[in-house]
């Protein structure tokens, strides 16, 4: 099984008030293809830090991150930014969507960022906006989009440039029990479907039963815990 | 672009008043600029027409025409430096004259030169004078509204002296009173009249003027400063600017556009700071979702391009109907040159305006939209 996102001893000290502190020591992680997995973790235990990290927004003080076995240390700002676009998906809280681009604008955007011909974009924007459910709503902007389609939205975006890897920054945060179920639901199915790798870090316990693993950070690393039974 | 001009057409009221508040500075500039150049013409209109590369003027004459006083010596000196042809004699003094049958009085600067040389400009109605002709002028065409045609007597008040309108001229002013064109021999009767500047002159048989144009290369130019140490030799646009008023006129005009030209430039650049800092969120999320940074300071640039040039469009557009229906002694001129010089200029403040919103998109970090990121 492939392996498509590897984070290899990873650690990551910040300054604070004169002091090192280490937030993130020795962590590993492997997600294979088709595998959603959780991050749990209470405030303060370096949730963001290891997203931003494993995200290509933060530089880890040592270790290395490795989308599809390829190394991203080392990279300038432009190639980093490049491999956002191309190679990460992400899926953030809310404020997700640019309020002035109608839906299928919402996708197109980053196809053409990535260089794909804008009625290539345009077929492949309304397929998986189809496939998400979203057909009827082409040509709307955010404002009038409820809170989980705008977190279908997301996903659809995500997954517009065909990455290795899908990011989730509390995708549920904003949502009700059902429509948080159904968004999670949605994600993992199209992290196997795709065969992604996907990684998302969330606080709302419900969803956990739809992800393949559950790791909690503690001490800076990622520990597997047996799920609490109630 | 894709992101510029979507959210323009997303956001129309925002974008529609801040293209509104640009339109009307943008109009004001072009306004102002048109009237600035208009009376900058209108002041000085004969002395510019006058095809002169530099005036000889008096010492100490502060380069005024209507101070200085040379003679003929100095003419003939001139002359032999820069041939005979390249050195003609101007006389100016300003006046007031009052017609025949009117009894309002009018303000005039009468300009004498010889009607054969190439200071005398052409005749636009009735018949020119000439080096022999007597008690005749050409006056300029303004003077039509007050009445003066073709054949009308004028008499010049401080001298006593008549004078017979034999032609129009057009576009002939100084220090914005319209101009009377006359021969030497009037000129010099009109000073044998004024008896005080005969005593001033010191030079009581001989012809007194108050310039001399020349057309003259820099060398010659030098020549002559040295060859006349009692005059100065001063450049057409140092003499246009000593006319009384001129300086003042203009400076106060450019002060206001170059305030304006500022202005407009801070406004949007506080109009893209505010928003700037409002979408900062939004341009986070747009960085860590890989949109370069080069990518959002060009759309924050067209955005300023398209509001800018924009606005200018339609405030020429209402500069020139402005124009059609402003009455014709309002002097207002606004050629290619200046129209295209001064839309260039009003861009590119509006580009300077725009940068401290272009510094603060690419300090955004796109760490920001992930939640709380650092610790």
């Amino acid at each position: 099984m492939r392996h498509r996102l590897l984070l290899d001893h990873i650690k990551r000290t910040f300054e604070d008030g004169g002091m090192q502190r280490t937030i993130l020591d020795n962590l590993n992680l492997q997600v294979a293809e088709g595998e959603l997995v959780a991050v749990m973790g209470p405030s303060g235990s370096g949730k963001s830090t290891f997203l931003s990290i494993a995200g290509a927004l933060l530089e880890p003080t040592s270790g290395d991150v490795l989308l599809d076995g390829e190394s991203i240390t080392g990279k300038n700002k432009k190639e980093l930014t490049d491999i956002r676009l191309r190679r990460l998906g992400f899926i953030f809280q809310s404020a997700n969507l640019i309020p002035y681009l109608k839906v299928e604008e919402q996708l197109v955007l980053v196809a053409k960022m990535g260089g794909m011909n804008k009625s290539t974009a345009v077929r492949r924007a309304r397929e998986l906006l189809n496939k998400l459910g979203l057909t009827h709503r082409l040509h709307a902007y955010p404002e009038k989009l409820s809170g989980g389609e705008r977190q279908r939205v997301a996903i659809a975006r995500a997954l517009m440039n065909d990455p290795a890897v899908l990011l989730a920054d509390e995708p549920t945060a904003s949502l009700d029990a059902s429509r948080g179920m159904d968004v999670v639901r949605l994600l993992a199915g199209e992290a196997k479907e795709r065969g992604k790798s996907a990684v998302m870090v969330t606080h709302d316990e419900r969803i956990l039963s739809l992800c393949d693993r559950v790791l909690y950070l503690e001490d800076g690393r990622l520990v597997e815990k047996q799920m609490v039974l109630r | 672009m894709y992101l510029a001009i979507r959210e323009m057409k997303f956001a129309k009221a925002r974008y529609s008043l801040i293209a509104i508040i640009m339109l009307l500075v943008a109009f004001l500039v072009l306004f102002v600029t048109g009237l600035a150049k208009g009376l900058a013409y209108d002041n000085a209109a004969s002395i510019q027409n006058m095809n002169a590369t530099h005036f000889m003027m008096e010492k100490g004459s502060n380069h005024r025409f209507t101070r200085s006083q040379l003679g003929e010596g100095d003419l003939a000196q001139a002359g032999s430096i820069v041939g005979e042809k390249n050195a003609q004699p101007v006389g100016v003094k300003m006046t007031t004259v009052t017609t025949g049958g009117a009894a309002h009085k009018l303000d005039v600067t009468l300009l004498a030169v010889r009607p054969e040389g190439w200071l005398m400009p052409s005749v636009t109605e009735g018949t020119a004078i000439t080096s022999q002709t007597e008690g005749k002028v050409l006056v300029d065409d303004q003077l039509k509204d007050s009445g003066i045609g073709i054949g009308t007597e004028i008499f010049d008040q401080a001298s006593g002296m008549k004078w017979i309108v034999s032609g129009f001229v057009s576009h002939e002013s100084f220090s914005h009173s319209p101009a009377v064109f006359l021969n030497e021999r009037d000129w010099q009767q009109l000073q044998s009249k004024s008896s005080a500047w005969k005593g001033a002159s010191g030079t009581a048989s001989g012809i007194s003027y108050s310039a001399i144009a020349v057309k003259a290369n820099k060398d010659q130019a030098k020549q002559l400063a040295a060859a006349l140490p009692d005059t100065e030799v001063v450049t057409k646009s140092e003499a246009v600017s000593a006319i009384p008023g001129y300086k003042e006129e203009q400076g106060s005009l450019l002060m206001m556009i170059v305030f304006l030209f500022v202005i407009s430039a801070f406004v949007l650049a506080v109009f893209f700071y505010v928003i700037t800092i409002q979408k900062s969120s939004q341009f986070g999320i747009l960085k860590a979702i890989g949109t370069r940074t080069a990518y959002l300071v060009r759309s924050v640039a067209l955005q300023v391009l398209l509001l800018s040039s924009g606005s200018l469009v339609v405030s020429v557009l209402l500069v020139q109907g402005m124009k059609a229906v402003l009455p014709s002694g309002m002097p207002f001129q606004l050629d290619v040159t200046t129209l295209a010089s001064t839309c260039g200029a009003f861009i590119a403040m509006s580009l300077v305006g725009s940068l401290f919103s272009v510094w603060q998109v690419t300090r955004i970090d796109a760490l920001d939209a992930i939640g709380r990121t650092a610790a």
